[in-house]
């Protein structure tokens, strides 16, 4: 099986990026042979590093696909019994595995202080890609099969917050925002750019949003998350993961794009 | 309009809840509205369609016939907003026997098959009233541009033309 690609050498790097939480995820066509009844099971292939469960509502199935303009649209309604979406977390909740019928994912996340220092792409990329062939060795124990990717997705979420003593300006973090002389109490926003493989086909999409929180403290922040979702070019695992490489290089030099000179300044841009 | 659904685990993106966590964030339903599709023609009958196709049940052609599955369903819904504009005239949708479905628009200007063998496996399929009866036809994955155009070709021709036709 092919390693992960390493982290390219010209592509933009950080010592102290404001990310907050990684996604990465694959979602499945129908499982031969699968019932919620045996998602005890799948638990157990990961139980060792993530002893901890959660039970939540599933997400309905997404996809990118290309022609007219339009916004995503969901087909909002389940069909017999719903199959709810597992977290399987580590101790420390910083990481955890969410997997529901049709869904893998594998999220890192800031917790505690927010002084737990990201594992890297690299590193986190290549637990999930352990834990898809897990899961697929398992799923061939219950019928014969190959896990058939219909889509891939790579978020990276971002929680910038200004110094203690400046009010929050959206212009000095984000280059594609200016107010003007009235700063707005909130904003919410959204944009999506399709990506192009080399023939001009499209293949996914990125996809940025950005809106005020407030955190625990009250304080005032920008959440800006950006994420690459669409079909890898076969359906196979290899071609999954080297879609959720190629999505991660272009959040990275997306999010270069869209933040300021000033901010990567504060984040101590490194490349 | 759905809400856009996240698998963000923590973070309290605008799209969740705002409950979540220790984030309060900002609903954009009102950015979204702005795309909403409330006017198209053929949204409201196509869902209603769908559910009802993925609701059949087992052996519903008298053989061993299968509902429509769930993800095809769901499928075809994302590529219908693809294809079809606001004033496009609903399509006859046809359930297959394996958990598939057939996409159909037969107008006097021609006639388009789209066969949803499952997702990202589209056969298409069309023909234009008095050009080769055999048609052309495609094999597809996420990309529409085509079939869309297909689509504006067969159904929202002027009315006039049509009825001269």
């Amino acid at each position: 099986m092919a390693d992960t690609p390493a982290r390219p050498n010209d592509l933009p790097d950080f010592r102290n990026p404001p990310l907050n939480e990684v996604v990465l995820g694959v979602q499945l066509n129908p499982l031969l042979g699968y019932q919620q009844i045996q998602a005890g099971e799948v638990w157990r292939l990961f139980r060792k590093e993530f002893p901890k469960s959660q039970e939540h509502p599933p997400i309905a199935p997404m996809f990118e696909t290309f022609g007219l303009p339009a916004m995503g649209n969901q087909f909002g309604f389940i069909t017999g019994a719903p199959h709810s979406r597992f977290w399987f977390l580590r101790p420390d909740e910083d990481e955890l595995i969410q997997f529901q019928q049709d869904r893998l994912l594998h999220n890192w996340r800031k917790v505690g202080d927010e002084t737990n220092e990201y594992p890297r792409f690299e590193s986190m990329v290549d637990r999930f890609r352990n834990e898809v062939n897990l899961l697929e060795k398992y799923l061939n124990e219950l019928a014969p099969q190959d896990l058939t990717i219909n889509q891939c997705e790579v978020s990276y979420i971002n929680h910038i917050v200004p110094s203690a003593d400046k009010p929050l300006v959206a212009s000095n973090w984000l280059r594609f925002l200016n107010f003007g002389s009235n700063e707005p109490d909130d904003f919410s926003c959204s944009f999506r750019e399709v990506i192009l493989d080399a023939d001009n086909t499209p293949h996914g999409r990125l996809i940025c949003e950005a809106s005020i929180g407030v955190k625990a403290d009250r304080q005032r922040i920008i959440i800006l998350s950006l994420t690459v979702r669409g079909a890898p070019r076969r359906n196979t695992v290899e071609s999954a993961f080297d879609f959720l490489s190629s999505g991660r290089n272009l959040i990275v030099r997306k999010f270069v794009e869209l933040t300021t000179d000033e901010a990567h300044t504060k984040w101590e841009r490194v490349k | 309009m759905t809400k856009t659904q996240s698998t963000a685990a923590f973070t309290g993106g605008f799209f969740r809840d705002a409950s979540t966590k220790n984030i309060v964030s900002i609903s954009s339903n009102h950015i979204r509205n702005v795309s909403d599709e409330k006017g198209n023609r053929w949204s409201d009958k196509v869902t209603v369609r769908l559910q009802n196709l993925i609701r059949l049940t087992p052996g519903w052609d008298g053989y061993q016939g299968r509902p429509v599955s769930f993800v095809n369903a769901n499928f075809a819904y994302q590529m219908l907003h693809s294809i079809c504009g606001p004033e496009t005239r609903a399509p006859q949708i046809i359930p297959g026997s394996a958990g598939d479905l057939q996409i159909e628009w037969h107008t006097l200007h021609g006639d388009i098959e789209l066969h949803v063998r499952g997702p990202n496996d589209v056969h298409a399929w069309r023909a234009m009233t008095g050009s080769d009866p055999d048609g052309e036809e495609l094999n597809l994955t996420v990309n529409f541009v085509v079939v869309a155009q297909w689509v504006k070709e067969v159904t929202e021709a002027p009315i006039a033309t049509e009825t001269a036709a």
